[in-house]
């Protein structure tokens, strides 16, 4: 079975458009949706609501840069400082241009940062391509569960 | 050494003659040097008939010894008779040694009771003056009346020494001195001294043959005797011989001593021989006292005058500038009182390489390399009477800048004033020459003196006073106040603007996360309700959902724009070498390859600079103009667009040249705004953001955007950059 993409977003139509675009871009893998930085790390960490969750991390985590609660750059630190999280590709999605969310983004060793397009053309491939690199392509690091699945 | 200056300035040997110890006295009178312990007879001047003379003469006087002050001038000690007639004596002690001189009683040529007529006339007068020449003119003429010497004068040594003649009162048939200088060297530095020690000297008669002196005692030679305080003292044979040349017989000179130093000297000659008794020449003495009091106060008086008019000119000067602008360069709009607070007759205000001229001055590029050489020294102030010596590039301008003081306002950057006086030969000539007559026999005479005075002092200005160089630096202080004030309110304006642009980058910083995302929505929706509901919407609908599309993309576009513009504006330069001719080639190859749907005939020229210039700041500037061009000119089959090189005073640069629709020159100042188009949306598509990033990239690199173009008849738009900086010494 694939693992899952998580998208953390907060807008409800950014969110719906995504979606849209994820759907578009006719990957296999389910989707998981929460909607601030706080159920994320729960998510990741299996905390709270997400305590109950099959182990393993997600294939990729598409993380909104601007969130409530815990914003994307917090909850890109932690997943950082934390060893079974350390190798989880992460890719900011953002309205933002801002020179420094993109310095601070790398500096915190994100995968790729992406700036939302504003044509809906444009935003579904990017989605698409982001979607297929990260969840396809894209060979996980040694260690993460799918690596750690060839020996099971 | 006595009355006049005994100028000589080509006899060697002048300042090693030992006029205190001369062994010889005049043969007006006679001495005896006894010891002041016990009056026992040490030496004697060899004018005296035998012993017996020289023992009855002391006996007759009855001195009282031990108790002899020391060091004081000599005192009137009694007549006595000998040898036929009746002698004043008078004595004086000098350590072991008491000198006794006699002198012929029955010989003044002078007034009777000559101090009471001294306190009658002379300090009423004295009190009345205001001047020092009036002063001076007193005393000579109160001098000339008490003596009556045939010619008296007054004059006034400068730092350097030089004599100035201040006043003077002459008999027909004398030379006039009035305005005559002397060069220092005139007056050796040990007859200086020794004016500083015995205010008065007397010559009755220049045509004397010294007495010598003979000593009783083996231990003590004649040439061992001081005789500085002795008014018999025998002076140098080479002053005699410039009294000769002068023409003058008799002579007597009075010391002006003002704040410890010999100010000046009060000189009397005459033609004939002429003695003095020993009161008149005691009233002369304490005339030149009172003279020097007076003159000391006057100086002291004056000093402090000119001290607080200066510091109200600077006030004034200071006054205007503290409601004007803080430029230094305004300080040359009043030039009067700039000119009088250093008593200057020229004036230059430097900043950098500007500069400002006032009144009489070396030509403008003298003043900068001047102003160069004076801020090289250093120092906050710097003030010479002889620049010509310390800076032999000025001697050419010696009639207008002799002397120079300087102000430097600023550490960093060469901000000066300066303030220019001329030679001071140039100021006598002014004057008038002095003595054009005077008879030119003899190897040494005045006329000779003033030409080796002017040598000496060629090259030099009247010396820049204390107060002067006080009032200088206070102006330069209050100067420095206003500036750093200045500064201070421009940190604030700074501070504000920081704040600003901080809160103005916080602004794009929402515009950009806030705008965009309802900008994605309209877009991404309006996307979808076409996709979905294509089959049942009306054409009606879908034009305008279209028109919805369109609209949220161009305002996305334009956001886009705004914050690259933005972020132009703020990140840093990073400069290289950019070779024009790459990058324009380069660009050719792209909008070819993009396909504008119109023929584009292109030419580069062969000549484009490389420019130090940040490397894709420059190119997106360039790829601006020339986008502008292809989209300006695609009316045309074929376009012609050709970028050329810019060379001018500011710099080099390139320019894009087309043949499309152009722009009327009257909006040429509006072309680099942001935000601003000159022609309608629907007819040629864009932010009008284009060429206000050309101007802010270009603006960025110090350099400057220009346009020129007519309605119908293309347009030329271009740039220029300075060139590159060189390394500032350090």
């Amino acid at each position: 079975m694939l693992k899952p993409i998580l998208l953390v977003e907060d807008d409800a139509r950014d969110l719906e458009l995504t979606l849209v675009a994820l759907e578009r871009s006719q990957l296999a893998n389910e989707v998981v949706v929460v909607r601030d930085g706080a159920q994320a790390l729960d998510y990741l960490s299996r905390q709270g609501d997400h305590a109950g969750r099959a182990e393993g991390n997600p294939a990729v985590l598409l993380l909104d840069l601007k969130l409530p609660k815990v914003s994307g750059l917090e909850v890109l630190r932690t997943v950082r400082a934390t060893p079974e999280l350390r190798s989880l590709p992460v890719v900011m999605l953002t309205s933002s241009h801002e020179e420094s969310d993109v310095v601070q983004s790398y500096e915190l060793g994100v995968n790729a940062y992406v700036v939302k397009p504003v044509e809906f053309k444009e935003f579904v491939a990017a989605i698409a391509d982001l979607g297929v690199f990260w969840a396809v392509l894209n060979e996980p690091p040694p260690g993460s569960a799918k690596a750690a699945r060839r020996y099971e | 050494m006595t009355a006049v200056p005994s100028l000589a300035p080509d006899l060697d040997g002048c300042a090693d003659e030992p006029i205190r110890v001369p062994g010889a006295i005049q043969p007006h009178g006679r001495l005896l040097v006894v010891t002041s312990a016990a009056g026992a007879l040490v030496a004697h001047s060899e004018n005296w008939a035998d012993r017996a003379e020289m023992d009855a003469a002391l006996a007759a006087l009855g001195l009282g010894y031990a108790s002899w002050p020391d060091g004081e001038g000599p005192a009137a000690v009694g007549s006595v008779a000998f040898a036929g007639q009746l002698w004043d004596a008078s004595a004086h002690r000098s350590g072991a040694l008491l000198f006794v001189e006699f002198e012929d009683a029955a010989t003044d040529t002078g007034t009777r009771a000559p101090i009471y007529t001294l306190a009658r006339h002379f300090v009423p007068a004295l009190q009345g003056a205001r001047s020092i020449t009036g002063l001076c003119e007193l005393a000579v003429a109160e001098l000339k009346r008490l003596t009556g010497f045939g010619r008296c004068l007054a004059y006034r040594f400068d730092e350097e020494g030089h004599g100035e003649v201040l006043a003077e009162q002459c008999d027909p048939g004398y030379d006039r001195y009035a305005g005559h200088r002397f060069p220092a060297s005139d007056i050796p530095p040990q007859a200086r001294a020794l004016y500083c020690r015995n205010y008065i000297r007397v010559i009755p008669d220049a045509d004397y043959e010294p007495v010598p002196l003979r000593s009783l005692d083996p231990a003590v030679a004649p040439a061992d005797i001081d005789l500085s305080m002795a008014q018999l003292r025998s002076v140098s044979p080479v002053h005699l011989e410039y009294m000769r040349n002068m023409g003058t017989r008799a002579s007597m000179s009075i010391s002006i001593v003002a704040g410890g130093r010999l100010w000046g000297l009060v000189s009397c000659h005459d033609q004939a021989p002429r003695r003095l008794s020993f009161q008149s020449r005691s009233a002369c003495e304490h005339l030149g006292r009172l003279l020097s009091l007076q003159v000391e106060a006057t100086e002291e008086h004056a000093e402090v005058a000119k001290r607080l008019e200066l510091r109200q000119l600077t006030l004034q000067i200071i006054s205007q500038r503290a409601d004007l602008d803080a430029t230094l360069l305004g300080l040359a709009s009043e030039p009067v009182p700039l000119l009088r607070m250093a008593h200057a007759t020229g004036a230059a205000i430097v900043l950098n390489d500007t500069v400002r001229l006032v009144g009489d001055t070396p030509r403008l590029e003298d003043v900068l390399a001047l102003s160069r050489w004076v801020a090289n020294r250093g120092g906050e102030s710097f003030a010479t009477d002889r620049l010509p010596e310390l800076f032999p590039d000025a001697r050419p301008w010696r009639q207008t800048c002799a002397g120079v003081m300087a102000l430097s306002i600023s550490q960093v950057h060469r901000h000066l004033i300066l303030w220019f006086r001329p030679a001071v030969t140039q100021t006598i000539q002014w004057a008038g020459q002095p003595l054009k007559d005077v008879r030119a026999d003899g190897r040494i005479q005045p006329r000779s003196s003033f030409a080796s005075w002017r040598q000496q002092v060629e090259d030099r200005s009247l010396p820049w006073s204390a107060a002067e160089l006080a009032a200088a630096l206070e102006l330069r202080q209050s100067l420095i106040g206003i500036v750093l004030r200045r500064a201070e309110e421009l940190a604030e304006v700074a501070t504000e603007l920081g704040r600003v642009n901080k809160e103005l980058e916080a602004f794009s910083y929402t515009v950009s996360h806030d705008l965009r995302a309802p900008m994605r929505h309209i877009s991404g929706y309006v996307d979808l309700v076409l996709e979905i509901e294509n089959a049942t919407l009306s054409e009606r609908a879908r034009r305008y959902l279209t028109h919805v599309k369109d609209a949220s993309a161009y305002s996305g576009r334009l956001v886009d724009g705004l914050l690259d513009f933005s972020r132009m504006g703020r990140s840093a330069l990073k400069r290289s070498r950019v070779d024009m001719a790459a990058l324009a080639a380069e660009l050719v190859r792209e909008f070819t390859r993009q396909d504008s749907g119109h023929a584009i005939e292109w030419s580069v020229a062969a000549d484009l600079p490389v420019l130090d210039a940040d490397p894709l700041l420059i190119q997106l500037a360039l790829r601006n103009l020339v986008a502008n061009a292809v989209k300006y000119s695609r009316d045309r089959e074929p376009a012609h667009i050709r970028i050329e090189a810019v060379r001018d005073g500011h710099g080099e640069g390139v320019a894009v040249v087309d043949d499309g629709v152009g722009f009327d020159m009257k909006y040429v100042g509006k072309l680099f705004g942001v935000f601003q188009r000159l022609h309608q949306s629907d007819e040629f598509e864009g932010t009008g953001i284009g060429l206000a990033s050309v101007r802010r990239i270009v603006e960025r690199h110090g350099g400057q955007v220009h346009a020129e173009g007519a309605l119908g008849r293309g347009a030329r738009f271009g740039f220029v950059l300075p060139p590159k900086k060189e390394k500032e010494k350090s």
